[in-house]
């Protein structure tokens, strides 16, 4: 009963509207399947759909590895340096996501902060705008906050006494942390890679910004077919693969994720 | 007393029906006092001085008929396509890019009536079935006069030699493309824009390409201002207005006007808007002197009534181009080929944008 409200929520604003782009993927300009031999006939679309999930990735691994020790931080401080460390997090979170990646372009330019910098040390240039890496560090900005908030609520119900238990047995402190610490810790991992990751695939904005050609993703292509061809058929049909490809990926990695999880509960 | 009677009656029913004939001709600029009141019309533009230029345009209009002004934006053909599909058209009035109304005629937009509008100043050739013209801007070829020097490129077959002009280009990457550019390119490998065919648009975009991988295609006006402003463009395609904008802050570029292409955002009115006479209104007294003229003066954009003479400071006027020495220089689109393929070539030059 509780539950009622978020469900009709979520019917009406994701379950309807889902149901349009696949039915109308199969439905236009006319009933088959044209749309989908339409997407995968055309190399582009294969080419994007890839990098896409290349993209996703590097992404959701500079956040898996920049978020851990800064959560971890979060745990060990007192209450006064916790709450600014989480504002650090939460004020950018806050900031529309537009507005932080044009500070990137600011920042990553030929001529912008980065390489200025990088001159007046002597050092090269080096170019980062329009590039695949200028664009896998503004979306790992922007989605840090999605990483260190599920792995800090994780990390903070981990008794570290156990720690000092595994110590006192003998363990030294890296064998403490691989042996204790990290896996009782990857469901906060999981759960954060599995956001980021996701709200990866379907990012406009920044890629669009900081990207140049070979960093364009799925959705400026969907963008094209329906804003500027008014196809709806393809561009729902691409909408479509991203979503099957997901889950499939997705279904993949559930059996690891599960049995650590597991694993992590028996501990 | 008789004669000056009948002199009376004459001037009367002269007037009489000089008035009738006002009414049943429009003349651009003026609407009849009153005449909307209670009315509400929506109207949709790009947003940001262009649309804020547009407004202030269009206040003696509102002022006068008593309608309601709306506004809304920016143009989106699919929001519109949506509407007219549903049935439930908002949108009254709406601007858009110089194809879309010939692509879409009859379809998305209405075929225009031209005797509830008074076309008679807008510069020749550009009234189409489905539209009037917005404004009239162009795409400009702006050069770094630092790094050119002495010897700075003068036309766009000079913007595709590396070879001779050797630096990173900026092209627009905002969307759709820009047939006259493509034109220009195709010209480059030898053939006749003027007897382009489908094929031809690869050969086109095999030009843009060779390029290489240092060519920056901007999303926005505002990023093709800041390249030049910055300097990371060495030679760009710029919309006037963003160029004179880059340049009136510090960008060290000038352009070469040679073939500047010619580009005519377009006024519609969409199928199916629920009151279409109090849309040509607005049209109506858009194409006005008057208002041609505020608009030309708030956004630096050229005015398509040929009486309008804005008042703008010399560097402004320097981007206008409507002075006779543009209109020789500039280079108009073969329209005839890119609207039934428009479609074809959105579709290669997206993929040329995805790094194909």
């Amino acid at each position: 009963m509780l539950a009622l409200p978020a469900l009709v929520l979520l019917l009406a604003v994701i379950g309807y509207p889902l149901l349009t782009i696949i039915l109308r993927s199969l439905s236009e300009p006319e009933w088959g399947l044209q749309n989908y031999i339409w997407f995968f006939s055309m190399p582009i679309n294969l080419t994007v759909l890839q990098r896409t999930f290349v993209i996703s990735t590097w992404v959701t691994l500079v956040c898996v590895v920049s978020a851990y020790p800064y959560a971890y931080l979060m745990t060990a401080v007192g209450p006064r340096v916790r709450l600014v460390l989480m504002l650090c997090v939460l004020i950018p979170f806050w900031v529309s996501g537009v507005v932080r990646t044009l500070s990137w372009v600011i920042l990553l330019q030929d001529s912008g902060v980065i390489n200025s910098i990088l001159r007046s040390l002597g050092l090269g240039g080096v170019r980062l705008i329009r590039t695949q890496t200028g664009v896998v560090i503004g979306m790992a900005q922007v989605l840090l906050p999605f990483m260190i908030l599920p792995l800090y609520s994780v990390m903070k119900g981990i008794d570290l006494r156990l720690m000092r238990a595994a110590q006192s047995l003998g363990a030294r402190p890296s064998r403490a942390f691989f042996t204790i610490y990290l896996p009782l810790s990857l469901p906060g991992v999981y759960a954060g890679a599995i956001i980021v990751f996701i709200l990866a695939l379907g990012f406009y904005i920044t890629p669009a910004l900081l990207g140049g050609p070979r960093s364009t993703m799925l959705s400026t292509l969907v963008q094209t077919q329906v804003l500027s061809l008014l196809q709806w058929g393809r561009g729902g049909a691409m909408g479509v693969v991203l979503l099957v490809t997901t889950f499939v990926l997705l279904a993949l990695a559930a059996p690891v994720m599960r049995s650590r999880y597991r694993e992590a509960e028996r501990r | 007393m008789r004669l000056r009677f009948g002199h009376a009656a004459c001037v009367a029913v002269l007037m009489a029906a000089t008035a009738a004939l006002a009414q049943s001709k429009p003349v651009a600029g003026e609407v009849a006092e009153g005449s909307l009141k209670g009315k509400t019309l929506t109207f949709v533009s790009y947003g940001g001085i262009y649309q804020d230029g547009q407004v202030a345009a269009l206040k003696e209009f509102v002022d006068k008929s008593g309608v309601k002004l709306l506004n809304d934006g920016p143009t989106e053909i699919a929001k519109l396509q949506a509407q007219v599909e549903s049935g439930n058209v908002t949108w009254d009035v709406v601007d858009t890019d110089d194809l879309p109304p010939y692509v879409y005629c009859g379809k998305l937009f209405q075929k225009l009536d031209l005797t509830k509008l008074d076309v008679s100043k807008i510069p020749e050739g550009q009234v189409g079935e489905c539209s009037v013209p917005a404004m009239n801007y162009g795409v400009v070829l702006m050069y770094n006069k630092e790094k050119y020097g002495d010897n700075p490129p003068k036309s766009w077959a000079d913007f595709f030699d590396t070879q001779k002009f050797p630096g990173v280009r900026g092209i627009d990457g905002s969307g759709s493309p820009t047939g006259g550019l493509l034109e220009q390119a195709f010209k480059v490998a030898g053939g006749d824009p003027k007897a382009m065919t489908v094929a031809d648009i690869d050969k086109a975009i095999d030009v843009v390409r060779k390029l290489g991988p240092d060519t920056i295609f901007w999303k926005t006006g505002a990023e093709s201002q800041q390249l030049a402003e910055s300097g990371e463009a060495d030679m760009l395609m710029m919309w006037t207005g963003r160029a004179m904008t880059a340049v009136k802050n510090g960008a060290k570029y000038a352009p070469a006007w040679q073939d500047w292409l010619v580009v005519m955002d377009q006024m519609t009115i969409p199928v199916g808007v629920k009151d279409t006479d109090a849309s040509y209104a607005l049209l109506n007294a858009y194409l006005g002197k008057h208002a041609q003229e505020i608009l030309a003066e708030k956004t630096s954009y050229t005015p398509i009534n040929n009486d309008a003479q804005p008042k703008v400071d010399a560097s402004v006027s320097a981007y206008l181009t409507n002075t006779p020495e543009r209109q020789k220089q500039g280079y108009k689109q073969n329209f005839k080929f890119w609207v039934p393929n428009f479609a074809v070539a959105q579709e290669k030059w997206s993929a040329l944008m995805a790094g194909n």
